[in-house]
């Protein structure tokens, strides 16, 4: 193992997202603050609560879930590709640093950018609405297992990615509309049948549920199943991205 | 240790239809300057890319220091620096902090690459640019950027595609003697390049590539005396008919008291030419002697120009 150079890699990922925290940190904090007043607030008056919570606090597990994963999944996405793009890639791929190594480091780094994303959001639920949470170490370790899974997710794209256009179709189409079907701004037992049928195989509804039980005691599904299908996801994506990079299919010619 | 530097044995490759590597054979001794020259297109890339792992070979050996550069990569890749032909971009850090990570991609920790990073910037005119970010740079301190990214583990073996070209002449000298610099300091270095000049004036020895081949391979001035043609003119006093009994043995033009010869060793066919002509009582009124090249080299194996 070249500790070193999978360190620098780590670091230099994760001063990456940093350099540019006015694009990669503060716009989740912005829109999460726009969420809860225009949703939160206006909605409030006429859904007073939802399974108990009050309207605005049972929106922002599903607003902490959905800066966690979209920040993880870009982190890994966007680098990968500007790797490819941008003829830096060759500069790692010559080093001696395995395809694991690499994947890891790359991983790890959108690991920690949505963990950063979904903590202050975290924070600013509990700052500026009081959100209690019921269970801290349960949040963290949602936060963290999702962070993980989405990162992966967004390494495996950005491997697929031949170009931005590609990225961007993966990300709008299916990675946006998933979360917000996934229950964030409701609770499922609102749609009609079909439509909770339906949800049932959205993977970002269990996130969702899962983190809004470990903050707020409330779930449309068994904490059990979200913690199973986040432990799942991440999982397959992990050995996904590390399968597809270690063989270079989509990196190397 | 005595194994060679770098060793391709019967290397293979395609992309799809197009045959890029057809059975490359090279060996590079420890401390050599080598140089792959042939136009572009011709597999130089290739294969360098192949040696360091940015492609995957078909078929073929390929050692470094004797270990095989798929199963000990580490190992391998370690030895090798590479200044690649294309320029990456970075947009987020500047170029000291660049090197300091390409350094701990090869496991040196940011103290220990210190004074190597310093002494590079300085000894390729970046110091003042340290805090630069890549776009910021002109295109001959982006190229001397890739051969300070290349040098920053301080490898053994230094793999350098193409690069002077787009430089200045200015420049191109400057780094014509850092490499050689870095090869008396006892480097190997793999050049490729379609310089000719530069593989003339640098290399030990050169091998020619062309369409996925070694076409031939040796030193560069025993190979354009072997196989380059060079042109000998002659202008005489007077008009003569009896030149092609005199000149039997060589390849001649003559044209209105002007003779051009075509020799493969210019050095042992002129003092012949000046002997006949002198026993022939032929006055000479001027001589001109074009010096043979790799160029001529390789217009004599391909048929065809290099650039």
């Amino acid at each position: 193992m070249n500790w070193v150079g999978f360190s620098t890699l780590i670091k230099r990922e994760v001063g990456r997202f940093f350099s540019v925290y006015r694009q990669t940190v503060l716009p989740g904090l912005i829109t999460s603050s726009l969420y809860i007043a225009i949703f939160g607030f206006t909605l409030e008056q006429r859904i007073a609560e939802i399974q108990g919570v009050p309207y605005t606090l049972f929106i922002l597990p599903g607003l902490i879930m959905m800066n966690t994963l979209t920040n993880a999944t870009a982190n890994t996405s966007s680098s990968m590709l500007q790797m490819k793009l941008l003829q830096q890639l060759p500069d790692l791929l010559t080093a001696p640093l395995s395809g694991l190594e690499i994947a890891l480091a790359y991983i790890i780094g959108g690991t920690v950018r949505g963990m950063v994303n979904g903590i202050l959001v975290l924070i600013l639920g509990v700052v500026l609405i009081k959100m209690p949470v019921y269970d801290l170490f349960g949040t963290i370790v949602f936060i963290f297992l999702v962070s993980w899974a989405f990162s992966s997710m967004g390494l495996l794209l950005g491997q697929l990615s031949e170009s931005w256009d590609q990225l961007a179709m993966m990300q709008n189409f299916f990675l946006t509309p998933l979360s917000f079907l996934g229950g964030i701004f409701y609770s499922i037992y609102m749609l009609p049948d079909w439509a909770q049928t339906l949800s049932l195989i959205n993977p970002i509804y269990y996130m969702i549920n899962g983190i809004r039980y470990t903050t707020l005691g409330v779930s449309d599904s068994p904490v059990f199943i979200s913690y199973t299908m986040a432990l799942i996801l991440t999982l397959c994506f992990t050995f996904a991205s590390i399968y597809l990079m270690t063989t270079g299919k989509r990196i190397k010619q | 240790m005595n194994e060679p530097a770098i060793e391709i044995n019967g290397l293979k490759k395609s992309y799809h239809d197009v045959e890029a590597l057809k059975g490359v054979n090279i060996e590079i001794s420890k401390g050599e300057f080598f140089g792959l020259l042939g136009p572009n297109g011709a597999g130089k890339t290739t294969t360098i890319n192949i040696l360091t792992g940015l492609v995957f070979k078909d078929n073929g050996i390929t050692k470094v220091f004797g270990k095989d550069t798929v199963k000990d990569f580490r190992f391998t890749r370690s030895k090798i620096g590479i200044a690649a032909q294309e320029f990456s971009v970075d947009w987020f850090f500047p170029i000291e902090k660049l090197l300091f990570y390409q350094a701990g991609y090869y496991g040196i920790k940011k103290a220990s690459a210190e004074p190597t990073v310093n002494s590079l910037l300085d000894r390729l005119g970046l110091s003042k640019k340290r805090n630069a970010r890549l776009r910021q740079l002109s295109g001959g301190m982006k190229r001397r950027f890739q051969l300070a990214k290349a040098l920053v583990h301080d490898p053994d073996i230094i793999i350098l595609d193409e690069p002077t070209a787009g430089v200045d002449v200015e420049l191109r000298r400057d780094l014509w003697q850092y490499l050689r610099d870095l090869h008396n300091a006892g480097k190997t270095i793999l050049l490729t390049t379609h310089y000719i000049e530069e593989a003339e004036l640098l290399c030990d020895r050169v091998a020619i590539i062309d369409e996925g081949k070694i076409l031939k391979e040796g030193d560069p001035k025993i190979l354009t005396q072997e196989l380059g043609s060079a042109g000998i003119t002659i202008n005489i006093a007077e008009n003569k008919s009896e030149l092609k009994s005199l000149f039997q043995d060589f390849k001649f033009t003559y044209e209105d008291k002007r003779i051009h010869f075509s020799v493969k060793n210019p050095d042992k066919a002129l003092p012949k030419i000046i002997d006949i002509l002198s026993n022939a009582n032929i006055h000479i009124k001027s001589i001109k002697s074009n010096k043979s090249s790799l160029e001529d080299v390789f217009l004599d194996l391909t048929g065809k120009k290099i650039s």
